[in-house]
């Protein structure tokens, strides 16, 4: 960044030199010439990809059946219709009784099914789950991270390898023993209590890790100085490590957070009731149901993808920073 | 009587033993009770023949699981699309990733309004992922089948995932756009690492921009590749999630995966037994090819 101010110059460094020296300094790996063109395409090209999938699920679920089904599809939507989130949101006018049974029709899109009054509950439970594993995640591994990172006791490098090992387990394969744990020991099947606990095993081990990598980039002088004034280790941990490390603190409630609101097998065998069923137990049940149209299907998919892709969007650096802490070290 | 205790145990560990135990104990406690514990009960389930239509008599087997596993047609079917769902995935995913890296490393306007979107596939729980591209590939009223139409390049529409040739690879591709963020970042930020002097000094040698790439940034991205190869590896050999959404194991068995197996001898057949002996095949397939790559592209990949 100072390159420039560290190199004695024989004219003055003007705004523009200042920009053709950073651009300059970048590695040009593509030739000068018909660059920007090709760099022009090659955005359009990403956005399609990256994006056009999401942005075709937006317009979907603001279309109303009829015109979803058409040939060839209505990319820019033709009638902009809420009712599928009305269906969603205000469930209970628009349920389904004896007097206005035939009024829906589920050829044309204005029937909503009585799945559709799940979604709400469904929303609540992802966010109280969601929030309180990131809570937790962050308490638990919090601690557990500067152990390893900063007191030097045996069995340190024992201590990780056992808590990243447990990844390799898959999900699936601990859906049974964790069922038995949780109705035979805790009591707790089919609550959300359960999948809280569930969940830490999948996020602490990744987020440990991370805070790990971390902490190391800390300067060690820092934690001894506070260590010979006599701090404990949870103050070196509260007054120290805690404000340093807020950016993958940061990351690591963003990153169980999105897992917990993403997860799919642990809460389909757990959970079976609707007070403990997560938003994609109740988006799943809608596609496997045929019946269901799909306008609404996508409209239940914009309401699960809205809060994590916006959390992810507005704390992108922090996640960026959080994710790729380990990278560079290798 | 506490008191002597605690006391004692002053007198044999110090400060720091005392400190790291309690700190770490929660942690340990949780794992213990949600992965270890269930892990060794799995291992211990999968030496018995457990089938709970018939609760009261589980004989012990020992490894009979397994080995009626490797008698199974059905197996080796899982294994095979399991191999190329992995490998296609792994591959494809590497692939665009260093494409995309290479990409948003160039200095261009909107190149950080760019990288942000590429968080939006990350962000996406992959039932939505899933769902999506289910309606994208839909026979009848699919995008994918429209936009081709558009353009001219299919005649008629087509079925895409009802078709068993492309099944794997149509779930693939859903896949990789979900996992090919995370790779293009963990590459880009070390590609980023790499010393400008490097460039420089190959420029002045007169390197072309292909020899610049292969001599320079291939192999300094060693350890970015290390860490795509493994992760990515250990989430698609054991992906559950769209097979479940998109296809169900079909049509016919043509994405018949392990995890896909895990889940029918589990929860259809009710052999608990069977199960428990896949997922711990599957666990220990995991785990040697991560430490395969390790080893292959680790520095000093070994101690992490």
């Amino acid at each position: 960044m100072t390159t420039t101010a560290e190199r004695p110059s024989p004219v003055a460094v003007t705004p523009a030199i200042e920009a053709h020296r950073a651009r300059a300094r970048r590695r040009p790996l593509l030739p000068a010439i018909g660059r920007r063109a090709l760099l022009f395409c090659m955005s359009v090209l990403f956005l399609f990809y990256v994006i056009g999938p999401v942005y075709w699920v937006f317009a979907s679920s603001v279309q109303s059946e009829a015109d979803l089904v058409s040939v060839p599809p209505n990319w820019i939507p033709k009638d902009v219709t809420l009712q599928n989130f009305e269906g969603i949101f205000f469930y209970d006018d628009r349920a389904v009784t004896y007097e206005n049974r035939r009024v829906g029709d589920p050829a044309t899109g204005a029937f909503i099914p009585s799945a559709a009054q799940n979604l709400l509950p469904s929303l609540y439970n992802s966010l109280y789950v969601g929030t309180w594993v990131a809570i937790l995640n962050i308490v638990l591994s919090i601690t557990a991270a500067y152990a390893i990172a900063r007191i030097h006791f045996r069995g340190r490098r024992q201590t990780l390898y056992l808590i990243l090992v447990t990844r390799v387990i898959p999900d699936i394969a601990l859906v049974v023993p964790l069922f038995l744990v949780m109705r035979n020991f805790l009591g707790i099947i089919n609550t959300k209590e359960a999948l809280i606990t569930t969940y830490l095993a999948v996020t602490v081990p990744f987020t440990v890790f991370i805070l790990i990598n971390y902490f190391e980039s800390i300067p060690a002088d820092l934690d001894r100085a506070a260590r010979v004034d006599g701090c404990s280790h949870l103050q070196v941990l509260y007054h120290v490590f805690l404000p340093i490390g807020m950016p993958a603190v940061v990351a690591s409630l963003m990153f169980a957070f999105l897992t917990s609101w993403n997860e799919f097998v642990l809460a389909l065998m757990m959970t079976s009731t609707i007070d403990s069923q997560t938003l994609p137990i109740v988006i799943s049940g809608f596609v496997f149901d045929f019946t269901t149209s799909f306008s609404l299907i996508n409209a239940a998919g914009v309401v699960a993808i809205m809060p994590p892709v916006l959390l992810a969007i507005l704390f992108e650096r922090y996640i960026v920073g959080g994710l790729t802490a380990g990278a560079v070290k290798g | 009587m506490t008191s002597s205790v605690l006391a004692a145990l002053q007198k044999r560990f110090n400060y720091d033993s005392r400190s790291a135990v309690i700190l770490l104990a929660p942690v340990l406690i949780v794992l213990a009770a949600v992965t270890i514990y269930p892990i060794f009960y799995s291992f211990y389930t999968s030496l018995f023949d457990i089938n709970l239509t018939r609760p009261h008599r589980r004989p012990f087997v020992g490894f009979g699981n397994y080995l009626q596993l490797f008698d199974d047609a059905r197996f080796w079917v899982a294994v095979s699309r399991t191999t190329v769902y992995t490998v296609v995935t792994v591959t494809a995913t590497a692939v665009l990733a260093l494409g995309v890296a290479l990409f948003l490393n160039e200095a261009f306007r909107g190149r950080r309004f760019l990288a942000a979107m590429l968080l939006v596939p990350w962000a996406t729980p992959s039932i939505v992922n899933g769902l999506m591209w289910k309606w994208i590939y839909d026979p009848t009223y699919g995008s994918l089948n429209g936009l081709l139409t558009q353009l001219g390049l299919i005649d008629s529409y087509q079925i895409w995932l009802g078709d068993p040739s492309k099944t794997i690879y149509l779930i693939a591709q859903a896949a990789v756009w979900k996992q090919m963020p995370l790779a293009a970042i963990l590459l880009l930020v070390t590609m980023k690492s790499i010393p400008e002097d490097l460039y420089r000094a190959a420029k002045v040698d007169g390197a072309n921009v292909f020899q610049r790439f292969f001599h320079i940034t291939l192999p300094a991205l060693k350890p970015g590749f290390m860490l795509v190869f493994v992760y990515e590896t250990m989430i698609s050999i054991r992906h559950f999630d769209l097979f479940a959404i998109m296809t169900q194991g079909g049509p016919g068995d043509a994405s018949f995966t392990i995890s896909w197996q895990i889940y029918i001898e589990t929860f259809r057949s009710l052999k608990f037994g069977t199960g428990s002996a896949l997922a711990f095949i599957l666990a220990l397939a995991t785990f040697l090819l991560s430490y395969l790559f390790i080893r292959m592209l680790g520095q000093r990949g070994a101690d992490r």
